[in-house]
């Protein structure tokens, strides 16, 4: 299968940069999340998830290099997560990273409370 | 307003005091967003904690604006109407945004923010999980975002509901943002 890549951008909307790695299963959304069809923008990564998982079958590093995101995009890195924990749940290795700057305390909060909901591991790193 | 004579610029100009840093009224579209968004990051880059926090306030009131008031630009772009003011204080910003909303929306926007006021820093952030748990709306929800925008200010949320006809209310929602 093919990777994933979507170069970011900060212009009206912020899009994150994705980058989806179908040999090494490394994964990474970096920057900033603001956009106009927030879902539409998503799917997308769902879509590739979810392929890598029912037919690669290796394990999963994925890492988050957020430093912002609007509500609406809050809501559909929780069903990334969601993904990752069911692929857990079925015997996938899933690691999870959390890049962020230390003094985001925000930032943390929105880790802990992501980890509550998804019940998946979640390794804060400090950028 | 402007055309029966008792407009005076000068008053409304002078109203605003030094104490504001920024206000807009009018369509809150994309465009609009994105440039108000910028300025509000250019201001407050002198103090990038509380700055940050304003931005992220900022993006949520202006999406319920822009999706939710009950006025619309209609010569253009149909975004929703509003009013942002943001000022700033010795120890802290205040942050206040207003718009119409249609009569019947009334109660349940204040019950929420009730909820949201009486609700401590882990219970908000129950709250706010609990509600993320729910299918999404059109335009995401904006419950959340009120939750979001108490969470991120770190405060209350200050409301103020004015009746302006049968049909509509002015809907002001302030916080403050300590520096």
């Amino acid at each position: 299968m093919k990777n994933l890549e979507i170069p970011g951008s900060r212009d009206v909307y912020f899009i994150p940069a994705v980058s989806f790695d179908a040999e090494s299963g490394v994964c990474s959304i970096s920057g900033e999340s603001y956009l106009e069809e927030t879902v539409k923008f998503y799917m997308p990564l769902y879509e590739w998830l979810r392929e890598f998982i029912s037919t690669a079958k290796k394990p999963i590093e994925f890492n988050f290099k957020l430093t912002y995101f609007n509500t609406s995009s809050s809501r559909c890195i929780l069903d990334i997560l969601n993904i990752l924990k069911d692929y857990e749940d079925n015997g996938g290795v899933v690691t999870v990273n959390w890049h962020y700057d230390e003094e985001d305390t925000d930032m943390e909060e929105e880790v802990e409370d992501y980890m509550i909901e998804s019940e998946l591991k979640i390794n804060l790193v400090p950028m | 307003m402007l055309d029966n004579q008792k407009f005076s610029l000068y008053n409304y100009h002078t109203n605003f005091d030094k104490d504001i840093l920024m206000s807009y009224k009018g369509p809150f579209d994309k465009h609009i967003l994105a440039i108000l968004g910028n300025y509000i990051e250019v201001i407050l880059g002198r103090n990038p904690k509380a700055g940050k926090k304003i931005f992220k306030i900022f993006i949520e009131l202006a999406q319920n604006i822009s999706f939710y008031s009950a006025e619309n630009d209609k010569l253009g772009t149909l975004a929703g109407i509003g009013t942002v003011v943001i000022g700033e204080f010795e120890g802290h910003y205040t942050f206040v945004s207003g718009n119409l909303v249609r009569n019947e929306d009334v109660v349940p926007i204040m019950e929420k923010c009730e909820i949201i006021n009486s609700l401590d820093r882990e219970g908000l952030r129950k709250y706010k999980r609990d509600m993320r748990g729910t299918p999404q709306g059109e335009h995401g929800s904006a419950h959340i975002g009120l939750i979001q925008v108490a969470l991120t200010a770190e405060a209350p949320l200050d409301i103020e509901v004015t009746p302006v006809d049968n049909q509509v209310s002015f809907f002001t929602v302030s916080v403050k943002i300590e520096k």
